[in-house]
């Protein structure tokens, strides 16, 4: 079975180098012309998505389907930078609070329906619908009406309206000039009339949108996906013929991954950290080796309010004692980049390298020094709390020594499940650090800065517990108020200079303290495919690759 | 005859309703909201979406009525919706269920086939090179526990010899190692069990006397020894093959079985109970009905036992 | 046709000695007890158990003396080191000495194994031997319950405890002792119902003799040496049990020196660092196998019918 697939494959990559060299030096839109076979097939591993519907997609894995699928307003690049896709002008008003996109005209769905105006408000009130319970929903919660339509009021929110087919009309609720970046995520695709509501199970496993790929089959739960191109995309359109997605188990879908590139099963993969060593020396050389750091961060989250971490000095003298430069080298074995910022470095017009003083160097005197100011005394006990089966049990294990042996204080690590960490970090009176990790939904500062270390964004319920995603409790007005400066600030580069006072604000406070960027390893097979890279979502970028 | 399996059916149903309340009672009084926060990241769930899900799932009600609407549901053999995707428990365990049963019938028959053949090897030619050499390598055999086994098994024919696919997948190659690995732990001790239930038998006075009658060589391996060994042999099976499924946890780990294991090890990391509840009950459940076959089997085979 | 018979005639192996007829009562105890010792010892297999299993408790004893370093000191310049001079196991990925904590591991091994047996033994007794003894629907109740453990596996039902207790040598050592206590019960409850029956226990009974005195003086001590006899192989297995939660990620603390913690770190290395693995695994496997020995030994020697 193995051997006759392989024979196939074989057989397939001679007609496209073939073809590749009868239309060499042309710059047209790939093989797709001509011959249709002209493009193979891309074949990768992952685990299981919770969705591959654009109301619930989330995850990297998911997005990696949706995004192919649907075809949105606007496009991240992987270097944080937006491009339009179906939108061909924006326009915003003085307030801030309207936006007008205008749409590409003639585009469709691959069941030939047109995608206009009203596809995308059909898509972003299938999301906002209260029995919809989207995950990703909260991203549309600028948009006027949002609120009615989450609690179960109304159907349909009242900022959307379509002034003609292909105008699409939003209306915010408070002044927004960074909403079109918002519309990268996939929650905002346009959907057909078939797509019915987020529970339309027939949709949800076989979602049919106006991508560069469409859906073979169906969703074989635990088992693959296959996309196959669409030839009626109305952009420029892919050249893979074919994409083979398995889905592995996330025990050891890593391993897989790296054990199916090796035997010529797939042509990206992830590499389990004691083999990267071995596969960068091996894969590196021959242009496979993709190291980038994208555009997540790992933090330590103390708790600000409450604890022995409640002193900015304290949080310092921790962040000073850590050795970033040991773990990554002895745990990691050197691969991960070091993080002196909250914001990650590949939002390039923001970033400002070594932000953090504390981050660069371990320094145990300083530590020392920080730590006797703050009143945190040698033998106070804190909490470092992780979760369990995701690997992080070696790094915290360091981080633990190194704090007892340069503070003398007393580290409890604690690995629990995920929901328990949660809930931990939300209940009243928590003290000490979490191990934390953030990823960007879209490209920009604001989706770290706001969501993070804002005082809205504590958010306490009547019970005093922290529904909001900034659980380290950080409040600061000064920041506060520069965020909301920056918010109402309409040109781009006015509102990158506030972010980065506001994040020198947070780093002077340590309100997070960083650890190591998010940086992704894979092997790619760059000795059949050209223009292999990693996208936004660390993903391969499949619309774009051509075999060689 | 008839009213012992009422009696034992009764008494299964006991039993698995008793671990499926201990279980509940367990998982429901742990720490954290299970739909707390959006799957594998850090980010917390929206409250009014939390607020939904709890509906959906019935999380909004006390403890008692959540035990009662699912035992409801499982007499109708509904195993409730899990949390991460929303979908029938029972679909999403269906074909793991099925991966499990496929790795625990290959490893039975492994057992039956290498484990009788051995055993009666090694009673027929007793104190031959070959019984001792069966004697020393079973005992052996049974003190490899399976993560050491699966791991060697791995290293050696995977890594090594690179003679079956480390992604297995449904391909028959792909359950020989985790078949073994599951099966040689039971395939020592049936050896063992074989060897000595049939050097008992041979000793026996009716084999003594059916050879004394001139009875054909082959109808007294048949009718009186074989017959009379099998028992004990297939008592201990039936009982192993419910005992699989939990060893198969290790093994489908080992192997990336994608098996019912493997998905209670993952369902953990995640708190997704459904799914939780879901594999303990199924693997009771299978234990329950084994061991009642099993019996039944045993008053089938030997005609001195009358259930009553 | 002979030579399918042949085995038959010849004489058991280890027979029982019968006592000499007209002996005292008391020569007899203690030619029994003779006796049982001849027959332990004189199985080579069941000395080796012994030997294995006294070598293990010594090392769990004296690890700070053996070890050549703390088994949880890191040295992160130090680390997934060869074995070599240094380190002669080698060192892990935080650059803590393989051998110590193989060293150490021997103590968690121990304590797991002999103290989660023991739990269950004495749950398992007491119930046992109270549903057997006074039958009706106590012996209704304690087996139904005790039906109810014993349908776990115990691997799946120690990890429901472990996810509520939490991580740790208790909740490990409980959660094993929870879902093994049911076969003890099982074991000494028909045990009892057999010497119920027995003479001296109808003797006892028409001596006046209390119930619970019945119980302590007269049937539990005929029915123990079975439950020894399972029990001993049964800290074998509560042992690999214990490494088999802890290489799935549900045993003792991580960063505990333990056996099952460091195949599971091991396992990603595998191909690239093997003796991260390979010696715990080879303690593991050691271990077992002096208690299935011993436990074979001691059935053997003490009623050579169970063979």
């Amino acid at each position: 079975m193995r051997g006759a697939s392989s024979a196939k494959w074989v057989a397939g990559a001679i007609v496209i180098a073939l073809a590749a060299t009868a239309c060499g030096g042309g710059d047209d839109d790939g093989g797709s012309k001509g011959s249709g076979k002209a493009g193979g097939t891309f074949r990768m591993g992952i685990t299981e998505p919770v969705a591959i519907d654009p109301y619930n997609a989330q995850e990297s894995e998911g997005i990696l389907v949706t995004d192919n699928l649907f075809t949105g307003l606007y496009e991240p690049t992987a270097d944080g930078k937006v491009n339009p896709a179906l939108a061909t002008s924006k326009k915003v008003s003085k307030d801030g609070k309207t936006w007008t996109f205008t749409i590409k005209k003639g585009t469709k769905f691959s069941n030939g329906e047109a995608v206009d105006a009203e596809s995308f408000i059909r898509g972003w009130n299938r999301v906002a619908v209260k029995t919809a319970a989207s995950d990703v929903a909260y991203h549309m919660a600028g948009i006027e009406g949002f609120a009615d339509v989450q609690s179960g009021k109304a159907k349909t929110m009242t900022g959307l309206t379509a002034p003609d087919p292909y105008t699409l009309q939003v209306k915010l609720s408070a002044p927004d000039f960074e909403f079109y970046i918002k519309t990268t995520h996939t929650v905002f695709s346009p959907v057909p009339k078939v797509a019915g509501d987020a529970k339309n199970k027939a949709y949800n496993e076989a979602p049919i949108g106006n991508g560069p790929f469409k859906m073979q089959g169906k969703w074989e739960h635990n088992k693959s996906i296959t996309l196959v191109r669409n030839d009626d995309y109305g952009l420029t359109k892919a050249h893979l013929d074919k994409v083979q997605i398995d889905i592995l188990n996330s025990a050891n879908g890593v391993t897989l991954e790296y054990q199916g590139f090796e035997s010529g099963q797939y042509d990206w993969a992830r590499m389990p950290t004691p083999q990267l060593p071995a596969a960068k020396a091996k894969y590196e050389p021959q242009g496979e080796w993709i190291q980038t750091d994208t555009n997540g961060m790992n933090y330590l989250l103390p708790i600000t309010d409450n604890g022995p971490l409640k002193s900015a000095k304290a949080r310092e003298a921790v962040s000073y004692a850590i050795d970033r430069d040991a773990i990554i080298k002895g745990v990691f074995q050197g691969m991960y980049t070091k993080s002196t910022t909250i914001l990650p470095p590949v939002f390039t017009d923001v970033y400002q390298k070594d932000l953090c003083t504390s981050c660069i160097k371990q320094d145990k005197a300083k530590a020392k020094q920080l730590a006797a100011e703050a009143g945190l005394k040698p033998g106070t006990t804190i909490e470092v709390a992780y979760n369990t089966g995701a690997g992080h049990e070696e790094w915290i294990q360091a981080v633990k020594q190194q704090l007892e042996q340069v503070l003398g204080v007393k580290v409890k690590s604690t690995g629990k499940p995920f929901a328990e960490l949660l809930a931990d970090q939300q209940k009243p009176g928590a003290t000490g650090m979490y191990r934390f990790a953030w990823g960007a939904d879209y490209p920009t500062p604001d989706n770290f800065l706001y969501p993070l270390l804002d005082t809205a964004s504590i958010n306490k319920d009547e019970n005093g517990k922290v529904t909001g995603d900034n659980r380290g409790r950080y409040s600061n007005k000064k920041f506060d108020d520069l965020l909301a400066q920056a918010r109402a600030t309409e040109d781009q580069a006015g509102r990158n200079a506030i972010y980065k006072q506001a994040e020198k604000v947070a780093m002077d406070d340590v309100a997070l303290i960083p650890l190591w960027n998010r940086t992704q390893l894979r092997l790619a097979n760059t000795k059949k495919f050209d223009g292999l890279k990693m996208d936004f979502h660390e993903d391969p970028n499949l619309s774009e690759i051509t075999m060689k | 005859m008839g009213r012992y399996v009422v009696r034992r059916l009764g008494q299964l149903v006991i039993v698995v309703l008793g671990a499926t309340m201990v279980l509940f009672a367990c998982l429901f009084v742990l720490p954290g909201d299970p739909v707390g926060q959006i799957a594998g990241s850090d980010k917390a769930r929206d409250p009014a979406v939390i607020e939904q899900l709890h509906k959906q799932y019935g999380l909004d009600k006390p403890l008692v009525v959540q035990y009662g609407t699912y035992v409801g549901k499982l007499v109708t053999g509904d195993l409730g919706t899990d949390y991460t995707q929303s979908r029938p428990v029972t679909e999403i365990l269906g074909p793991k269920l099925e991966n499990t049963a496929k790795l625990a019938v290959a490893a039975i028959v492994i057992d039956i086939v290498i484990g009788i053949s051995v055993g009666v090897l090694a009673a027929m030619r007793r104190y031959s090179i070959w019984d001792v050499s069966a004697t020393f390598i079973t005992t052996l055999a049974i003190g490899v526990p399976s993560i050491v086994l699966g791991m060697i098994m791995q290293r050696v024919f995977v890594i090594e010899l690179d003679w079956f696919p480390l992604i297995a997948g449904d391909s028959f190659e792909g359950i020989i190692l985790p078949a073994f690995t599951l099966a040689i732990i039971d395939a020592a001790l049936v050896a063992q069990l074989a060897r000595s239930t049939m050097l008992e038998v041979l000793r026996a006075d009716y084999v003594k006397t059916a050879v004394a009658k001139g009875l054909p060589r082959r109808t007294v391996l048949t009718r009186h020894i074989m017959r009379n060994s099998v028992i004990p042999v297939v008592t201990y099976l039936g009982i192993s093959f419910g005992t699989l499924l939990g060893g198969a946890i290790i093994t489908e780990t080992i192997f990336n079985w994608n098996g019912i294991g493997l998905a209670l090890i993952q369902a953990i990391q995640q708190n997704n109970n459904p799914i939780i509840v879901g594999v303990v009950t199924i693997s009771v459940a299978v234990f329950v009905v084994l061991n009642l076959v099993v019996d039944l089997l045993y008053a089938a085979l030997d005609p001195r036992i009358r259930l009553a | 046709m002979t030579e399918l018979v042949s085995g038959t005639g010849e004489p058991t192996a280890a027979g029982p000695v019968p006592a000499a007829p007209g002996a005292e009562p008391s020569v007899a105890r203690v030619s029994q007890w003779t006796d049982i010792r001849h027959r332990f010892f004189a199985n080579k297999l069941a000395v080796v158990g012994l030997v294995i299993i006294f070598l293990l408790v010594l090392v769990a004893l004296f690890a700070p003396l053996l070890a050549p370093h703390d088994p949880l000191k890191q040295d992160l310049t130090q680390t997934l080191q060869s074995p070599g001079s240094a380190h002669w196991l080698g060192t892990d990925a935080l650059g803590r000495d393989q051998l110590s904590r193989l060293i150490y591991g021997s103590r968690i091994a121990v304590i797991v194994g002999l103290a989660s047996i023991l739990v269950a033994v004495v749950i398992g007794v007491a119930l046992g031997a109270l549903a057997g003894y006074y039958g009706r629907w106590v012996d209704t109740v304690i087996m139904r319950v005790a039906d109810v453990f014993f349908a776990f596996p115990l691997l799946i039902g120690a990890i429901v405890i472990i996810l509520l207790m939490g991580r740790g040598v208790l909740p490990v050592v409980l959660s094993l002792a929870i879902f093994s206590w049911a076969t003890f019960a099982r074991l000494l409850r028909s045990q009892v119902l057999s010497v119920r029956e027995m003479d001296y226990v109808h003797a006892a009974k028409a001596l006046g003799a209390g119930q619970g005195r019945i119980i302590r003086k007269h049937i539990l001590p005929n029915s123990l040496t079975s439950v020894l006899v399972y029990a001993t192989s049964n800290v074998g297995i509560a042992i690999v049990a214990e490494a088999s939660l802890s290489y799935l990620g549900v045993g003792v603390d991580p960063e505990v020196a333990e056996w099952g913690n460091m195949i599971s770190a091991g396992r990603n290395f595998m191909g690239v660092k093997d003796f991260m693995w390979t010696y715990p695994s080879l303690a593991i496997v050691i271990t077992a196998l002096g208690f299935i020995l011993l436990g074979n030994g001691l059935r053997d020697a003490l009623d050579p019918k169970m063979r």
